[in-house]
């Protein structure tokens, strides 16, 4: 795996210290310690066409790690790795290794029922079942068997809503259409619908795109909150949004991991020239 | 909600399938095909026996004389039908299929006689026509008109051009296709005749057969002669809306829209109930059914039908059958087909 | 669009300029406007004159043989001709004439008593028999009881028989005429809503004729096609939409599935007749097999129908229960087919509609039949409504025609409550995502 790595330009520090435009080679802590999942060359092709160029990145535990970067910068894609939702695509290739407790969850060892199960994801549009409140929730448990009477299903479902932040809205309404709520809601319904199985990483993909100002605010202080129970890796196009919760910061572009590091660094002084153009509003 | 209809659907199936196996080894009611010109008359037959015994009423298929042979000549058992209609007498060829088949002792019924009748609308004079005159309105090829023994395509527009006695009308016929019964009699009853009035062309029947029947049995195609399909009822319409063309089909349609459409007197007899029944109207066809031996002790009912149809109160002068529009035997004929019924007399050949 | 404005005088132009050529073009742009719309609207309304002018026909000529003309007979329970032991088979047909005979004493001559007897339809006598039947206290008793009239009379009632024609072109004499004014006069006979059209089974006796046995035919034949088509055709859709993979197999076997859409219906009817007449031994014209031919013939519809009904359902609701690690089985069990479900109904019932006014491929398996019992299960032999609308069409007597509009009626009938139905159906549990 290192062949193609070596292709790459030698890095090329410019006048001010910063990376050159021309490098491609990722800066930063990519690498930290006590990972919860490790990512180690990591390639995904669309048939011919590739979209992630060898990334490699670690996934802490109890932290928010974000993704930004221009459109079609590979981030999502990336993303969907994790739990391998790529897989729905038919033409979609990926190679490399991406462990989780010590095991490549594209090996055939790992059944991807139950990665799915340790690894949520909450997706860009709020996309809730269209049955009641209380069936959403109750769905993933129920089809994993996570409960054995009907007491223990309500008591999931009423701390996963809770841990939703959601409980005080729709605790009278369980019995009504989850599709009926609001846009921040329906979001948060989903985020709950994630919980309720007990995952221990949880993937957000764009999870505020779709909703006003103050229903993103109550997310973003749902995702600190969960922060103390799950490692949660964001995709996000707002910067604001990525300043706000993360404490880790990835900035892809084109396919390649740029330069990832402590969010406050990243926004503040980037190593890499792209990352700087990005942040600074040149392009994206 | 699936495993449901998967139930009901497996139960249904095993339902009918003990169903049809007993439907297979017994059928209790008498199974008929053939001719769609003797289905109004059977059915009232098997109607009438349907209701007055206890046994069930026939079933009755309307799949022309050749079709219901086919079918007839299958074989022998329930699933093959036990009486076959008919608007023609079995061919020597079709007889010898059925026996081939196992069907060896087959009953021949001659139940009456359907007329052919060539009618227009009563809101346009009626027309006196012979049979000549009709082979050369509609044959494809006739004789040449300024004499000698070879044809040219039919260059008659009106029916004036075909005899100086006929009014100026264009020649409009309204007629069945090939497929039916009706026009296999019509072609044989009237274009043949009408094409023997012409000794060369007689002539030909015995020496060239095949020359013979491209001139006597085919039917122009330029638009005068229109096929009007299967529905009689059809016909009688377009004629009720036409007054200038003709249409051509079985008697019993005249009999009932006798206030519609007026049948044309050919060859100078009217088709009139008298003159269909005692032969001087020259176009009629004998009707048939023929019954299979093998089946009357099986199948229940099949003596009692065949003795509903044979009796005076159906097939007689005043039965209902001429209610319908059937042509009765003369009483000779009539005592010599009952007598046939009772013995179950075999036909041997057919010539 | 990149007009750069440069100079003083380039401000005025420009704008002016634009606008007049929009101006000159707008008056062009709303003629074709309204041009088109002055099509569509004509197609519309052309096509609604048309429909307009087949049901009015259709009802015009049918809606008369929903009422049937009756007979008022005071009958005598002749206690010498309904003895106790022949109950069922006694001369009820003397009793309906002697009881009309006495009503026109002066009448003589055979040929005139059978036309005097023709009045009646030859079902009163099976309605006595009946009523004899069911309540043995009327032998010995005179009740005045409505029977059903002759058909020719009812054609006259109704007014299709023209009293002005010449007597020998009329299908009633002058004389018949005389007897049913003096009924007339007398009050014996009235119309009344024709029940016997929805009881009976068919009869060559245009006024005993009813569709009760085509309809149940119908209904059979259409119970098996749904048992048949419906899981079939939602398993097959459910299985080329979601789980076969996408390759030349499949891609044939879609080409094929669409082929078969289009195949003219009389080439299932001789598939039937071959697989399974000849081959599976089934009976001739039972609903089975009729059931069966429709399935082939609606399944191309159901399965088409059904993975459209499939695609529909967004991708986000697949995603969110893989998400949240449902197994593909899962996802499409309890998501992507109960949204697709009333998608495939609409579709299943449009087939359904469709099998319902199918006669080319019965044709061939021989429920093309004249059949009076009403069919008591999927074996007996039966017809369906279309075919006896066919049958009837081809009848020769008068009284057919309007009861071939009633039955039409009545096919309408049920194709408009089908149809309707999927229409609700597809307004009632359409989602828009």
């Amino acid at each position: 795996m290192t062949e193609p790595q070596s292709l790459k330009p030698k890095l090329k520090p410019t006048a001010d210290g910063r990376v050159s435009r021309d490098n491609r080679q990722t800066v930063g802590d990519q690498f930290i310690d006590n990972p919860r999942m490790t990512c180690r060359d990591v390639n995904v092709y669309y048939a011919d066409k590739q979209a992630i160029n060898n990334v490699s990145l670690d996934i802490g535990s109890n932290e928010v790690i974000s993704m930004i970067g221009p459109s079609g910068c590979g981030k999502s894609t990336f993303l969907r790795c994790l739990n391998r939702m790529n897989d729905t695509i038919d033409t979609c290739r990926v190679t490399g290794e991406i462990k989780m407790d010590g095991h490549n969850i594209y090996s055939n060892e790992i059944d991807v029922v139950a990665l799915r199960a340790q690894v949520g994801i909450v997706f860009q549009k709020p996309n809730p079942f269209p049955k009641s409140i209380y069936e959403n929730i109750a769905y993933g448990p129920r089809i994993h068997g996570l409960v054995e009477n009907k007491t223990e299903m309500d008591e999931i479902v009423e701390t996963s809503i809770k841990r939703a932040g959601l409980w005080e809205e729709v605790k009278d309404r369980l019995d009504q259409p989850g599709t009926g709520l609001s846009g921040g809601q329906q979001q948060r319904l989903c985020i709950a619908r994630t919980i309720a199985v007990g995952p221990e990483v949880i993937l957000m993909d764009e999870p505020c795109s779709a909703l006003d100002p103050i229903a993103t605010a109550i997310i973003e202080d749902l995702i600190d909150e969960l922060r103390q129970h799950f490692s949660i890796a964001i995709v996000t196009h707002s910067m604001q949004q990525a300043s706000r919760v993360s404490q880790r910061t990835a900035y892809f572009h084109l396919g390649d991991l740029i330069e990832v590091g402590p969010t406050s660094r990243i926004f503040t002084s980037p190593r890499h020239e792209l990352t700087e153009d990005y942040i600074t509003g040149r392009f994206g | 909600m699936f495993k449901k209809v998967a139930i009901v659907a497996a139960g249904v199936f095993l339902l009918t399938s003990a169903q049809m196996t007993s439907a297979q080894s017994a059928r209790d009611y008498i199974s008929i095909v053939g001719s769609s010109t003797v289905y109004p008359f059977a059915t009232v037959v098997a109607e009438q026996f349907g209701k007055t015994t206890d046994y069930k009423t026939p079933k009755i298929e309307s799949t022309g004389s050749g079709g219901g042979y086919k079918l007839f000549c299958a074989g022998v058992g329930v699933e093959h039908p036990d009486i076959t209609n008919a608007s023609r007498r079995i061919k020597s060829t079709e007889l010898e299929q059925c026996q081939a088949n196992g069907v060896q002792d087959v009953v021949e019924v001659k139940i009456g006689y359907d007329g052919i009748v060539f009618a227009n609308s009563t809101k346009a004079d009626s027309m006196n026509i012979s049979r000549k005159d009709i082979f050369l309105a509609l044959a494809k090829e006739v004789p040449d008109p300024n004499g000698g023994e070879n044809t040219v395509p039919n260059p008659y527009k009106t029916w004036k051009d075909v005899n100086e006695s006929l009014p100026d009308k264009k020649i409009e016929v309204l007629g069945p296709p090939p497929t039916s019964g009706t026009r296999d009699a019509f072609v044989e009853m009237v274009m043949e005749e009408g094409g023997n009035s012409f000794d060369w062309i007689k002539a030909l029947s015995k020496s060239d057969s095949s020359k013979y029947k491209a001139i006597a049995h085919t039917v122009r195609e330029d638009g005068a002669y229109i096929e009007a399909g299967e529905n009689d009822n059809l016909i009688v319409q377009k004629l009720d809306s036409n007054p200038d063309a003709f249409g051509i089909f079985g008697f019993s349609f005249l009999d009932q829209n006798t206030d519609k459409i007026q049948g044309a007197p050919i060859d100078g007899v009217e088709p009139t109930f008298d003159a269909i029944a005692d032969g001087s109207y020259p176009v009629s066809r004998p009707l048939y059914f023929y019954v299979k031996k093998a089946h009357v002790d099986v199948i229940p009912g099949m003596k009692e039908y065949l003795n509903e149809f044979t009796s005076e109160m159906a097939w007689g002068p005043d039965g209902y059958l001429v209610d319908k529009g059937m042509i009765p035997m003369p009483d000779a004929e009539r005592n010599q087909f009952g007598a046939d019924v009772k013995d179950l007399k075999t036909l041997e050949s057919v010539d | 669009m990149n007009r750069k404005i440069e100079t003083e005088s380039d401000v005025v132009i420009y704008p002016k300029k634009t606008m007049d050529i929009v101006k000159r073009g707008l008056a062009r742009r709303y003629r074709s406007e309204r041009r088109f719309k002055f099509l569509g609207l004509s197609a519309i309304v052309a096509s609604l004159v048309f429909l307009t002018l087949l049901f009015a026909s259709i009802i015009g000529n049918g809606y008369t043989a929903f009422w049937q003309t009756f007979i008022r007979l005071d009958i005598y329970f002749d206690p010498h001709i309904l003895t106790k032991d022949n109950l069922s088979r006694a001369n009820y047909p003397g009793l309906v004439k002697s009881s009309l005979h006495s009503l026109f004493p002066d009448v003589s001559g055979r040929r005139n008593l059978r036309a005097l007897d023709g009045l009646v339809s030859k079902g009163a006598a099976f309605e006595l028999r009946k009523m004899v039947l069911n309540d043995p206290e009327l032998i010995g008793t005179t009740q005045s009881i409505w029977v059903t009239a002759d058909d020719d009379l009812d054609m006259l009632v109704k007014g299709h028989i023209d009293r002005s024609v010449p007597e020998i072109a009329r299908r009633i004499s002058n004389l018949q005429l005389s007897w049913i004014d003096t009924l007339s006069d007398q009050g014996r006979i009235r119309k009344q809503f024709n029940t016997a059209f929805f009881t009976n089974g068919d009869s060559r006796e245009p006024e005993l004729a009813g569709i009760r046995g085509a309809a149940v035919g119908s209904f059979y034949t259409l119970i098996v096609t749904l048992l048949l088509s419906f899981p079939i055709g939602v398993a097959s859709a459910v299985y080329l939409e979601e789980f076969a993979p996408k390759n030349r197999l499949t891609d044939i076997i879609e080409v094929n599935i669409n082929n078969l859409a289009a195949v003219p219906s009389i080439v299932f009817g001789l598939l039937g007749l071959a697989v399974f007449l000849n081959f599976a031994g089934l009976p001739r014209s039972a609903p089975l097999v009729g059931g069966l031919v429709l399935t082939l013939m609606t399944l191309p519809t159901i399965i088409i129908s059904g993975r459209a009904a499939l695609k529909s359902v967004p991708p986000s609701i697949r995603e969110g229960a893989l998400g949240i690690g449902a197994s593909k089985t899962q996802m499409v069990m309890h998501h992507v087919l109960p949204l697709a479900l009333p998608g495939m109904l609409t579709g299943t019932i449009i087939g359904m509609a469709q099998a319902l006014g199918e006669t080319a491929p019965l044709l061939m398996i021989g429920m093309v039949a004249f059949i009076v019992d009403v069919p008591g299960g999927f074996t007996d032999p039966s017809t369906v409504l279309p075919v006896q609308i066919f049958l009837w069409a081809d009848s020769p007597e008068r009284a057919f025609v309007e009861r071939t509009s009633a039955a039409i009626i009545v096919l309408l009938g049920f194709l408009i409550v089908m149809n309707a139905t999927a229409v609700f159906l597809r307004k009632r549990f359409e989602r828009r995502w």
